[in-house]
């Protein structure tokens, strides 16, 4: 993901209008959306470690799962992140799979 | 330390050579058994035939969440499920894999396993990534005043701007995350698994280190 | 339905042929040109490339794709192919083949599969169940490892015998799906009593093997 493409060096906040909001995504189109975790579920799948980050804007939630994985360093509730994916229809929402996420003050 | 290599061929018999020869209890495995000629007569570490995701195998190769895993077999896919079984049926932390194709690098730089290229691969690289500290500097100015360190951001940087460990004589030049390398803004908070390039002194360096790996506040 | 196939060995060929058949969009994909060429399939497309690769990927449609079916000959390929498939193209339905039972396991969620294919597995399973009365034998899952296919030869000493298929007393999380009996196969009503020998073929939906075995099989063991 090009870090300069979203922060300025002498603006350490991101522009909110840059990124989708999560209400207008299209499934399956690639995308990235900025929000605020608001809830992160430890879930073995198989016996294996899943990560589940519920992340919200102003329109709406979505989830990012991570497979493999008990935590994210720096990625805790209340956190702002942008994650870039492609997102998936799912019975509770909005899916992104292993996405590439960035943390933000 | 205990360390596992999976694949016994030029890189992994030569890094094997490498860390058995400054003490550590070295493991190989490779499918091949006469692969592990390349070890040569006077290698007194262990030797285990098989499938390095096999989970019989790495058990027989005693695995265990404090082990150090190299996946350095000739093969992309087979190394990441080898990095992935490790970590996530074995709780091993220091695991990296070695990975030909950089586009498929990046994608599993996201499943946060850290992987090495092999065209700028250097047996140093794979040591940055289970020996953060010890690794030489990547380069040094003629008088030896000031180097460019190589280092692996794990958790407990992660979240923490870079402004916070940017002093007169020590800068973060370079930053590579999810396959992008850039000269980072001071302002962008570091993340677990970011590879950077750090300018500093020798004293710098080493505030440095013991800064980005302190526990601090929440940070767990 | 748009499906894409990657491996064009016999077992993907014969996919490709049977799919494009009953009028879904098929697209094959192999590394291998010579593979590729022997391909000579009315309405199938093909693709040359690595399907490891999310460039190949990508050509090959997966961007609308409806299914993707991992069926090389290889696990390593099998199972990075189908992450790729879940993770950068977000494609409902993945199916993947199991060469080597011993990496069965890996087979899931985990990996991007929702279906995993072993024939080892398969044949086992269709041996057991043509030679065993009176156990329970598992024939394969569905939905993720959330619904098992099985089926139980009634032996004499059944519990089940002669009682109707609404008395049996199964758990609320089991569907008789067929009764097969003297070569025939018969729709499960409610009020077929059943005979020792029929094989009863269920779906169970949720941790209640236990149970089953007791009401077709009885108090002792299998």
């Amino acid at each position: 993901m090009n870090i300069f493409r979203r922060q300025r060096s002498d603006s350490p906040v991101v522009e909110e209008s840059v990124y989708p909001l999560i209400a207008s995504l299209t499934p399956r189109s690639k995308t990235a959306i900025r929000g605020r975790v608001v809830r992160i579920v430890r879930q073995p799948t198989q016996g294996l470690p899943t990560l589940l980050v519920r992340i919200e804007d102003a329109s709406g939630a979505a989830t990012a799962v991570w497979l493999g994985r008990r935590s994210i360093g720096g990625l805790d509730l209340g956190r702002t992140v942008v994650i870039e994916g492609v997102p998936m229809t799912s019975a509770t929402g909005l899916r992104f799979l292993n996405p590439a996420y960035t943390l933000l003050p | 330390m205990h360390m596992i290599i999976v694949g016994c061929g030029r890189v992994g018999s030569t890094i094997a050579r490498e860390l058995q020869s400054q003490g550590h209890e070295i493991v190989v495995i490779d499918r091949n058994k006469d692969a592990f000629r390349r070890l040569g007569e006077d290698f007194i570490g262990r030797k285990v035939a098989g499938i390095g995701f096999d989970r019989a195998v790495l058990e027989e190769a005693g695995i265990t969440p404090d082990s150090a895993v190299m996946a350095v077999t000739s093969g992309d896919n087979s190394n990441i499920m080898i990095a992935r079984v490790a970590r996530e049926m074995f709780g091993v932390q220091r695991v990296a894999a070695r990975i030909y194709d950089p586009k498929r690098a990046a994608i599993y730089q996201r499943l946060g396993i850290a992987t090495v290229a092999t065209v700028a691969w250097t047996s140093n690289q794979i040591l940055n990534i289970v020996f953060p500290q010890q690794s030489s500097p990547t380069w040094t100015n003629p008088t030896s005043s000031h180097f460019i360190y190589e280092r692996h951001i794990h958790a407990s940087g992660a979240g923490r701007a870079i402004d916070e460990f940017t002093t007169e004589e020590c800068r973060v030049v370079l930053l590579g995350r999810n396959g992008v390398t850039q000269i980072p803004p001071t302002t962008v908070l570091l993340q677990d698994g970011d590879v950077l390039h750090v300018l500093a002194t020798s004293a710098a360096i080493a505030m440095f280190d013991h800064a980005v790996t302190a526990h601090q506040g929440s940070h767990s | 339905m748009k499906i894409i196939i990657a491996g064009a060995g016999s077992v993907g060929r014969y996919m490709a042929e049977q799919l494009s058949s009953t009028g879904n969009e098929v697209t094959l994909i192999d590394s291998d040109a010579n593979a590729i060429s022997r391909v000579n399939i009315a309405g199938v497309t093909v693709t040359l490339g690595d399907a490891c690769e999310v460039d190949t990927l990508s050509k090959a449609g997966s961007s609308n794709a409806d299914v993707v079916a991992a069926v090389t000959g290889d696990d390593e390929d099998n199972l990075v192919i189908s992450l790729l498939a879940k993770q950068e193209f977000a494609v409902p339905r993945v199916v993947a083949r199991v060469n080597n039972p011993n990496n069965e396991w890996m087979f899931n969620e985990m990996w991007g599969v929702d279906v995993a294919v072993s024939t080892p597995h398969l044949l086992t399973a269709m041996v057991e169940e043509a030679v065993s009365i009176g156990s329970l034998v598992r024939i394969m899952k569905f939905e993720h490892g959330k619904a098992q296919l099985a089926e139980v030869t009634l032996a004499a000493g059944s519990p089940a015998i002669g009682t109707r298929i609404a008395d049996l007393g199964l758990p609320r999380e089991t569907t008789v799906v067929a009764i097969m009996r003297d070569g025939h196969v018969l729709s499960p009503q409610a009020d077929i009593p059943l005979h020792q020998g029929d094989e009863v073929v269920v779906l169970l939906t949720g941790d209640v093997e236990q149970d089953v075995r007791r009401v077709l099989i009885g108090n002792s063991a299998s």
